[in-house]
């Protein structure tokens, strides 16, 4: 039986500023292209959210792959997460550095191995015994994530040993987790999420991305979900599980995204945003941030945003 | 309006224990859920009663955390461990913990003097050192039992099969004080021959450990990766919410684990908002105490409740 495909991503949910909202725009509409470009030909919602996403990290806009945040140290530490709901599979890695794709590595962890997390250096040896080629630090980072980590230390004054509640958090580093949830026509849904993090984050510092439950989660029985936002805040209520819980009682995706994006700002305090297809095939994006880039297609109907009440077409 | 009686429980780990090894567990965890009721009672501190319990856990090599944990294919111990707050869902995960003696310690310094929730490897151990923990040598964690288990596993792989392992047992505990105040924790060495850098359920908020006020305290054991794709104790917990008995949800959240991925069995200890008790396991065994009301229950078979006066 044919299901109508649906992709729907994000590139990220902050107080996005007006430099960056163009590049951004431009970013989520050109990888939703190529993810539906694979969906529409009959292609897996797997090989449509791993497309999509290998777009985002290479676009250097985005805080993921090519563009990502630098820890303290100076090093790039990404995460990814790639999920489906038919069978609950699922692969991750997380402080995983020298590669230009992390969502790559994850689905190699999902179809080449029996777990679904790897991370640090035993990540990077899988990814390297592979095949999977390795490049720079250098080549990862970008002019704007060194000078965004120039004024977080600056504002911080950080010092070694100090890792009492940095100020900074919140105001200077970006939260620009790039993530996709795909509907293939045979009926299956996949998630995916990846990013570089935080600025100035510690070493071996997880955030909710490669979270099963919190920063992604599918299954068919409820839908599929990819969250962005404040790690640690996504990571403590399971973000991802708390909206696929209201898309369960069949309340449908946006109702569903909010639902969850209250309960977690009530809850702990932080805002985000997310992207979902329930289990009936419905797309939602909803966001309490200031902005958050999105693209969508379904029916050959392609509309983006970037403020509240976006709806932006554009070709598919 | 009834009053919440100071609880906890803990668990030893589910999977297929030999019963040579029965006796070690029981011992085992009664002591542990003893030193955590002893904290609880001192002062009502759930995060202490927990920790105490795990600590007791980690030092004894009949558990697999701390002390006793399985080894990597590459033969070295390698911990996660994950502390919940359910006041304020506030969490300290570790993963990737070659030397420590009691992650879940370091875990509660994530959780107490971080601002984050989960941190790895290295970046991990260096907050340890930091916060003048002891570190030792990875040599040191590493008990006969984990060296057999390595070696007959690769025996196996040799031979083309995959087994992973089958005594899985990792430890938890979770609490409650008159308050309703809720902690739960959990920490493992992960499976035997697993690929360094691998990481299971129990470091993951929803997987392995979960924790509210609102709702309840959980920890599970079994296969990680199957846990952590069906979501389990975030599943159970959605359960309990909607007002479904303790042991009935755990029961549901296994069911549908084994339903999804027939290979995967396990256990789950929780302790709701109320105080209500629940344990389940579709393993062979579980090993599990707990106290309330002046009384300490414990348990390795299915359908077992031993009781004791504390």
């Amino acid at each position: 039986m044919e299901s109508e495909p649906v992709i729907v991503i994000h590139g990220g949910a902050w107080a996005i500023p007006d430099s960056l909202v163009a590049s951004s725009l431009a970013g989520v509409q050109a990888a939703a292209q190529a993810g539906w470009k694979i969906l529409s030909s009959g292609g897996s919602a797997v090989d449509a959210v791993e497309a999509t996403i290998v777009v985002l990290e290479n676009d250097p806009t985005f805080d993921a792959g090519t563009g990502s945040v630098l820890t303290t140290d100076g090093t790039v530490e990404m995460d990814a997460i790639i999920m489906e709901g038919e069978n609950l599979n699922l692969g991750a890695v997380a402080c995983l550095g020298n590669v230009k794709n992390p969502i790559r590595v994850a689905r190699l962890v999902m179809e080449k191995t029996d777990h679904t997390l790897l991370v640090g250096q035993g990540a990077l040896e899988f990814a390297k015994e592979i095949g999977v080629p390795t490049i720079s630090t250098e080549s990862l980072a970008t002019p704007a994530g060194w000078a965004e980590l120039e004024r977080f230390k600056t504002y911080n004054k950080a010092v070694r040993g100090n890792f009492s509640e940095r100020q900074g958090y919140g105001k200077l580093s970006g939260h620009d987790t790039v993530g996709c949830v795909a509907l293939d026509k045979r009926g299956l849904l996949a998630c995916g999420t990846s990013t570089g993090g935080i600025t100035g984050k510690r070493c071996g510092r997880v955030g909710d991305s490669p979270l099963v439950g919190c920063g992604a989660y599918a299954d068919k029985t409820a839908g599929a979900v990819s969250c962005t936002g404040h790690g640690e805040s996504i990571s403590k209520v399971c973000l991802a599980r708390r909206i696929l819980e209201n898309c369960e009682q069949g309340i449908e995706s946006e109702e569903a995204i909010q639902h969850g994006l209250s309960f977690m700002r009530r809850r702990v305090g932080n805002a985000g945003g997310a992207v979902c297809i329930d289990r009936k095939g419905n797309p939602g994006i909803g966001f309490n941030t200031a902005r958050m880039a999105w693209a969508a297609i379904v029916r050959n109907k392609a509309t983006s945003g970037i403020n509240p009440g976006d709806m932006i077409c554009f070709s598919e | 309006m009834s009053r919440i009686p100071s609880t906890i429980i803990v668990h030893g780990g589910a999977g297929d224990i030999p019963e040579s090894r029965v006796p070690l567990k029981i011992a085992g965890v009664k002591r542990a859920v003893r030193a955590g009721f002893t904290r609880l009672a001192l002062n009502g501190n759930v995060l202490d009663a927990v920790e105490a319990a795990i600590n007791v856990m980690e030092l004894d090599a009949a558990f697999n955390a701390g002390y006793g944990s399985v080894l990597t294919s590459k033969g070295e111990v390698e911990q996660d461990a994950l502390i919940i707050k359910g006041s304020d869902l506030n969490a300290g995960a570790v993963g990737e913990i070659k030397h420590l003696l009691h992650p879940i310690s370091l875990a509660r310094v994530v959780l107490e003097k971080t601002p984050h929730t989960f941190i790895v490897g290295s970046g991990a151990e260096e907050i340890a050192l930091e916060q003048g923990m002891t570190l030792v040598s990875n040599e040191s964690l590493i008990a006969p039992p984990a060296r057999e288990a390595l070696q007959s596993y690769l025996n196996n792989e040799a031979a083309g099969t995959n087994e992973l392992g089958n005594e899985k047992g990792t430890v938890g505990a979770v609490a409650i004080n008159e308050k309703g105040e809720i902690a739960a924790a959990t920490s493992t060495g992960g499976i035997t021959g697993k690929l360094p850098g691998r990481i299971g359920d129990t470091p993951i908020i929803g997987g392995g450990t979960f924790c509210n006020d609102s709702i309840c305290g959980a920890s599970a054991t079994g296969l990680g990766e199957a846990i952590m794709r069906a979501n389990l104790t975030s599943r159970i917990a959605h359960l309990i919410e909607n007002g479904t008995p303790a042991s009935t949800a755990i029961s549901a959240g296994l069911q549908f684990m084994t339903d999804k991925i027939p290979e995967a069995d396990g256990g789950v200890i929780a302790i709701t908002k109320t105080g209500e008790v629940g344990f389940q396991f579709n393993s062979h065994r579980m090993s599990w105490a707990y106290v309330q009301n002046n009384e300490l229950h414990y348990g390795i078979e299915h359908g077992e409740d031993n009781i004791e006066p504390l």
